[in-house]
């Protein structure tokens, strides 16, 4: 299991390396101009004279191999450069933001996880009754319903018209409310069709026949051998919920001015603020590979079978 | 079943819990006003650009003179000046009861100071003329000190009441010896100061207990970080914020149009503050025939347009400067909205429309015109489609290129539009500023303008009005430059932008600054609380 885990982490420099180019090239060989960018926001005519000041100050002047080796340099000693919009170092200004992104997204996969693994459990118990109806058109619509909108209508209830709700910022347990729910909706619909679809699989197999004719209680079987099973799907989905929950702080941060990375990084991408997109997306990466990281552990140690093959056992 | 029905009720019933601790939003303090601004302010340094905020620049920092709403220039820190005979040497006296927000005097001495850090990174600032015009600064006595230029410019006193950079921060604050490295804590002659920023939050401004003016009706200002225009609209709508304030789109103008027509708030539109038009070129394609340009001036329906695309959030244009422009109100006669007339001008000019075809043509030529916008922007394109249906009616096609912004730069450059959008700069740089700018290749208007039979003599008298000391011909001057642009026709005036204001009416009527980039707060006399 540690060479599992060592082997892994020892696939994480390489990668971060190529998305890092990567995000170099895509930012670097588009027609847009930084410097432009950075005159709008300074309210300055664009002349020539101050393009090509902007652009000695931004360090795009020099080629463009020299900018990535010179970058390259400093992200190895964990210096990612300065912001062209705030001129602030970035990887300090990302991880002040990042605790708060951290804290939504942790809570949003909490109610996925929570949430859904009772809605798909009761639908699964109600096959094709009233429950089992209304949590797959919930789930329908949580999966049509792109996230911002859902921020916006749950907005427009609890905090325009009800006034129950705070609209934006941070601060309380009740500014993560609507925020957490927007973010997290569409991945719970989808984890609690699967899990239902999972459990009502499960439940047909024989071990699960086996344990009912062995006289276990109702209960204990579903809890043991149906749930259990079941879950596995949903372990590995989770990987993939991870990805959309930080994808959906993007997007869900902005409308609700929640101070986190997303924000920042959509006012980065807005501004074309280069340094703060590539460290921007090489934190995502690192964080998406430890989460899945983490899944596939957790999917080993809850199933013994992976468990025992990575340890050679036949 | 039951234990899941039993957590799904209680799931349900803290979140009602939660929602019925939290019912009330916080409402303010009665002495503090909330704003909201995309980003935080900056550590605001009066003498840098981004990512200091201008608005909030001009909160802490001061000019030497202000610029009025209607064009004059008014004594501020400097209570008079003279001007040499030949308009090279100011003598400015300043205020002898100023001192900064920490005790320090407002001298002769600091004003130098500060001038000298200003000009120890000229090339940041040779965007503004002032900045390559001043040659020195010099202290005279304690309150009086002397500026030199190298040419009797006369918008300086325009350009010392900019936002950034002429204004004035302690020199204890210096970073060594200058501002061009930072400042230690933006300390300002202003009504505000900044007291605390969080990164991503908000930034709180106090009033300035020993402000030598008037002192604002508000103890604080908490401006808090709101990217989004629909979040600032919801923010403004649940309390959160008391004031929607700006020219750069706080909010959408449907958004605008929604809360004027609820009637319970103030919503206000300020005077116009600059002008939204398309240049047209002179010298290049179909445009370059002047009656092409009149007849596109004939057929676009602006007032229709403004109330579809903008909600009446702008107002119609009809001259490049609006009239409460300095040295703009000059009588020029609008082209008015007339279809007809716009099809008799090409017709006139030889441009038929053969049967069948919806696009006139000239001795096989097709009077088809590119018009040129930054693709990102809805409004613009928006605003593209709309002139591009109304030219159709007239038989002038449009074929709308929406492209990166630094690609229609590249255009403006190189002249390769036949329509582009083009904005004048704003108070206090128009005319002055824009005008200038029409020398400058790089500029739309340059290219646009180069089919002119006359464009040097238009160049001259650019270079003359700029530096002539002599108030009438300066008049005489503008008169001739806007109305050989007029009688050319090289732009399409469409809208003069506006910024709009709206808050609860408990705040009082709705102040306007004389620029875009400041928001009057100290002006706000909220009613009788």
């Amino acid at each position: 299991m540690a060479a599992f885990i060592l082997r892994r982490l020892l696939l994480l420099p390489p990668m971060l390396l190529a998305a890092s180019l990567l995000i170099f090239l895509l930012l670097h060989l588009g027609p847009s101009d930084p410097a432009m960018d950075y005159l709008r926001l300074s309210q300055v005519p664009p002349t020539p004279q101050a393009l090509e000041e902007t652009r000695r100050l931004l360090g795009l002047d020099r080629p463009l191999m020299v900018q990535y080796l010179d970058w390259l340099g400093g992200a190895l000693r964990l210096d990612f450069g300065v912001s062209y919009a705030t001129q602030r170092p970035v990887l300090p200004v990302l991880l002040h933001y990042l605790p708060a992104t951290l804290q939504l997204a942790g809570i949003a996969l909490v109610l996925t996880l929570g949430i859904s693994i009772l809605l798909g459990m009761w639908a699964a118990r109600h096959r094709n009754k009233l429950p089992d109806q209304a949590v797959r058109t919930l789930a329908f619509v949580g999966v049509s319903m792109p996230n911002f909108w859902l921020g916006f209508l749950l907005v427009l209830l609890f905090s325009v018209q009800l006034g129950w709700l705070p609209p934006m910022g941070r601060g309380s347990w009740a500014h993560l409310v609507m925020p957490a729910i927007a973010i997290s909706l569409m991945s719970l619909s989808i984890n609690a069709r699967l899990l239902r679809a999972s459990m009502l699989e499960v439940a047909r197999q024989r071990h699960v026949t086996y344990a009912r004719l062995r006289g276990l209680p109702e209960r204990r079987v579903e809890r043991s051998h149906v749930l259990r099973n079941a879950l596995l799907p949903i372990i590995t989905a989770t990987g993939m919920h991870i990805g959309e929950l930080i994808g959906g702080t993007l997007i869900i941060e902005t409308i609700f001015g929640w101070p986190g990375v997303g924000r920042y990084a959509v006012s980065a991408i807005f501004n074309r603020d280069y340094p703060v997109i590539q460290c921007f997306t090489l934190l995502m990466v690192t964080i998406f590979v430890l989460c899945n990281l983490i899944v596939d552990i957790v999917y080993a140690w809850a199933d013994p079978r992976i468990r025992l093959s990575a340890e050679g056992v036949e | 079943m039951r234990p899941f029905r039993a957590a799904l009720s209680l799931m349900l019933a803290a979140s009602l819990g939660l929602s019925a601790t939290f019912m009330t939003i916080p409402s303010a303090a009665q002495e503090r006003l909330n704003f909201s601004w995309p980003s935080n302010v900056g550590a605001l340094n009066p003498h840098l650009y981004s990512p200091n905020q201008m608005f909030a620049q001009a909160m802490v920092f001061e000019p030497l003179v202000r610029y009025q709403a209607d064009g004059q220039v008014v004594p501020w820190l400097a209570e008079s000046w003279e001007v040499s005979d030949d308009g090279r040497t100011y003598t400015f006296q300043l205020r002898e009861d100023v001192s900064f927000s920490n005790g320090e005097p407002f001298d002769a001495a600091a004003v130098v100071a500060n001038i000298e850090a200003i000009l120890a990174n000229r090339e940041r600032h040779a965007w503004l003329e002032l900045a390559n015009q001043i040659q020195g600064a010099e202290v005279v006595s304690e309150h009086v000190f002397r500026l030199q230029l190298g040419e009797p410019y006369y918008p300086l006193l325009q350009e010392l009441a900019l936002p950034r950079p002429f204004r004035f921060i302690a020199p204890s604050q210096f970073v060594e010896g200058g501002t061009k490295e930072g400042i230690e804590a933006p300390i300002g002659t202003g009504p505000w100061v900044l007291s605390d920023t969080r990164m991503g939050e908000r930034d709180l401004f106090v009033r300035n207990e020993s402000y030598w003016g008037a002192a604002p009706a508000f103890d604080e200002i908490d401006v808090k970080v709101i990217g989004d225009p629909n979040t600032r609209a919801i923010a403004f709508e649940t309390g959160e914020i008391d004031l929607i304030y700006g020219a750069e789109g706080p909010i959408s103008p449907d958004t605008f149009e929604r809360f004027r027509a609820m009637g319970m708030y103030t919503a206000e539109l300020s005077e116009p503050m600059r002008t939204n038009a398309l240049a047209l070129n002179s010298n290049r394609g179909p445009t370059a025939d002047r009656a092409v340009r009149l007849a596109i001036n004939h057929a676009v329906d602006k007032d229709t347009l403004i109330d579809s695309v903008l909600y009446g959030t702008q107002r119609r244009a009809d001259t490049l400067f609006s009239p409460n422009v300095p040295y703009a109100d000059i009588g020029l006669e609008a082209y008015a909205f007339d279809p007809q007339r716009a099809s008799e001008l090409l017709e006139e000019a030889g441009w038929q429309l053969a049967s069948g075809s919806r696009i006139r043509q000239r001795n096989g030529e097709e009077l088809m015109i590119e018009l040129v916008f930054v693709g990102n922007d809805a409004v613009a394109k928006s605003m593209s489609e709309v002139i591009q249906a109304d030219l159709g009616r007239v038989g002038i096609g449009v074929r709308l290129i929406g492209e990166e912004e630094s690609s229609v730069y590249a255009r403006q450059r190189d002249g390769r539009f036949g329509m582009i959008f083009n904005r004048t700069w704003g108070a206090p740089y128009d005319p002055h500023a824009f005008v200038s700018g029409m020398r400058a290749p790089s500029h739309a208007d340059y290219q646009a303008q180069l089919g002119m039979p006359d464009k040097e003599t238009l160049d001259e008298r650019i270079g003359e009005v700029l530096l002539t000391t002599d108030e009438a011909q300066r008049q005489e001057r503008y008169e001739w430059i806007l109305t050989r642009l007029h009688d050319e026709a090289i732009y399409l005036p469409l809208t003069y932008i506006t910024a709009i204001g709206v808050a609860r009416p408990e705040l009082g009527p709705m102040p306007f600054g004389a620029m875009a980039s400041e928001v009057p707060f100290d002006q706000l006399k909220p009613e009788a609380r």
